[in-house]
């Protein structure tokens, strides 16, 4: 095959790397020493590093109210994703009258960002009388086109005759879906909780239109108001910023593979 | 009397099979409800609304009027608007900057080298993190005392004097936009490294043999058979960078005066700061047609087979 040197190639994706890694390492550091909020110019190693912010943040702002509002609403949308997209995905792979009109739907829906439907978004929900509360925090995100199409994929490759044979035994559709389907579709399904928790975690900008009281608020929030108040005058506000990130970057290291996947398979089907 | 029970048993037959397969129908359609009533509720009819509430005259306190035509006439002097489209489709001009670094990077991490996966990891990592600490770490980055880019610069003797970057007219808007191609670029990267890998390697087998050099080669195949990919790309970081609210929101807030106020951002503060909901619904209705119109044009582009579904 074709001969090349090799050091060019590592030397620019080193660099290109470096520049992707920086910020993270920058915000690490003021997070654990603070000192060049102050001083210029900055060190580039921190002196005398410190948890004491990360301690602050504690103290400072009501974290563990933000964290477990972020959770509940983040199970709740993992949880409704899961079961709902492996329902339509499982419809999806047979045939019905209609198909390519829920098809066309499914797929004109994609083009509709949310933000272009917030205000509407917002009066229905509030119609529904769940404003300021989790289910209306979680609701607009319980059912994503992009997973259902990867459970679809995933539930066409499970061979037709293993679905007779649980049919000839007996087994109602929605038993085949849970007994039959799901055990077979286990990289589907870590997508789908992928791809929900980071949607679900990350969201900022429905939190910020429909809570009302300071107990409902999620991280996104209070790391936004907490920037409000304090400006750029303490580490705590960037220790808070790797407390909030650690979760989705550890669990990203851990289930790289499906997160990908899913992202691919979805973008390039839908 | 044989034939006659023959009949029977099909006739009951055929009425069995016909009502498993409403059956079947039936339960298909359950299954596919909630989802489906998600979308309608979440998707679909908010537009419909957006459209009716433009023309209209209301707020939470006034019953509805009709006004036709009025809001739109509106939107034809307000210049905060204006300034908001153009920032938009500003960003949106920027997405090829992106994507083409974005072709660069996935065209070497494609190359059979050692620890490829670790660079994919390390340029991939910004794109699933929350926006809104992302855009508090940018602020730090670009901030004009300690800032890290403002000391590189000037260790590098590149400015006499700090940048105020996101404090600038010409710097603020430009500065929102390389953070969001940092956190976008290792989503191109993946996507182009999917379309690279689609490409059957014994096209370049024979372009090599044909004597085609390495430029031609990528000009002549790599460029033509990535094309849905790149669409891809561009339809996506569309959505997403004109969508990127929480970075304006919390780098600028859309300042300095309106110089990084996207219609995304005007539309939120029309909406539920100034609450004026109609006038917002018509502002949307704008920012809808728009980006449909550009989707379509990017389509229509790239040869009008991009993102084509598989139906079976």
């Amino acid at each position: 095959m074709r001969h090349y040197p090799r050091w060019p190639i590592h030397l620019i994706l080193l660099v290109a790397s470096f520049i992707m890694l920086v910020p993270f390492y920058w915000v690490l550091k003021t997070s654990v020493s603070g000192e060049n909020i102050f001083t210029y110019p900055p060190n580039i190693i921190p002196r005398n590093p410190h948890l004491f912010y990360y301690v602050d943040v504690w103290y400072a702002i009501p974290f563990a109210r933000y964290f477990l509002n972020s959770v509940i609403v983040s199970v709740l949308t993992i949880a409704a994703n899961v079961i709902f997209n492996a329902m339509a995905g499982y419809a999806l792979t047979r045939g019905f009258r209609g198909k390519n009109l829920v098809l066309m739907l499914f797929l004109s829906c994609m083009m509709v960002p949310f933000q272009a439907t917030i205000i509407p978004a917002y009066l229905i929900t509030g119609k529904l009388g769940l404003l300021d509360s989790y289910l209306g925090l979680a609701l607009p995100q319980f059912s994503t086109i992009i997973c259902i199409f990867v459970f679809k994929a995933s539930f066409d490759a499970v061979p037709k005759s293993l679905i007779d044979a649980a049919k000839i035994d007996g087994l109602s559709e929605w038993r085949i879906i849970w007994k039959v389907m799901m055990p077979l579709a286990k990289s589907a399904m870590a997508t789908n909780i992928i791809l929900s928790f980071i949607w679900s975690w990350n969201n900022f900008l429905w939190p910020l239109i429909m809570t009302r009281s300071a107990d409902m608020q999620t991280l996104p929030l209070g790391l936004s108001r907490f920037l409000s108040y304090q400006e750029d005058t303490t580490g705590a506000l960037y220790a808070f910023c790797v407390m909030v990130l650690a979760p989705g970057i550890l669990l990203f290291l851990l289930a790289q593979k499906e997160f990908i996947q899913g992202l691919t398979s979805g973008a390039t089907k839908g | 009397m044989v034939t006659a029970t023959v009949e029977a048993g099909r006739r009951h037959r055929s009425s069995f099979i016909a009502r498993k397969t409403t059956r079947q129908a039936v339960l298909i359609w359950c299954f596919l409800a909630p989802s489906l009533l998600i979308f309608l509720l979440y998707r679909i009819l908010p537009l419909a609304w957006n459209v009716i509430l433009s023309f209209q005259a209301w707020s939470p306190l006034r019953p509805a009027v009709w006004i036709g035509f009025d809001n739109y006439d509106e939107m034809l002097t307000d210049e905060v608007f204006w300034q908001s489209l153009w920032n938009t489709l500003y960003i949106i001009g920027s997405a090829p900057i992106g994507i083409a670094i974005a072709l660069a990077l996935a065209l070497l991490v494609n190359a059979d080298i050692r620890g490829r996966d670790v660079y994919r990891t390390a340029i991939f990592l910004s794109y699933p993190l929350m926006t809104v600490a992302v855009a508090i770490i940018w602020r730090w980055m670009f901030d004009e005392r300690v800032g890290l880019i403002n000391y590189v610069a000037r260790s590098l003797h590149l400015v006499d004097s700090p940048i105020q970057f996101l404090n600038s007219f010409t710097w603020a808007l430009p500065s929102v936009i390389a953070a969001n191609i940092w956190q976008m670029l290792g989503f191109y990267m993946i996507i182009l490294l999917t379309g690279l890998q689609n490409i059957p390697g014994n096209l370049y087998e024979a372009a090599e043999i044909d004597g085609a050099n390495a430029f031609r080669r990528f000009l002549r195949i790599t460029l033509p058979l990535l094309k849905p990919s790149i669409f891809l790309c561009f339809v996506i970081g569309m959505l997403n960078s004109v969508t990127s609210f929480d970075l304006v929101y919390v780098m600028t807030g859309g300042g300095p005066g309106r110089a990084t106020e996207i219609l995304v951002t005007y539309i939120y503060k029309l909406g539920f700061v100034q609450t004026r909901f109609d006038y917002a619904a018509a502002v949307t209705v704008v920012f809808f047609i728009m980006l449909i119109t550009i989707a379509w044009a990017a389509n229509r582009f790239s040869g009008g087979n991009a993102g084509a579904v598989e139906r079976d």
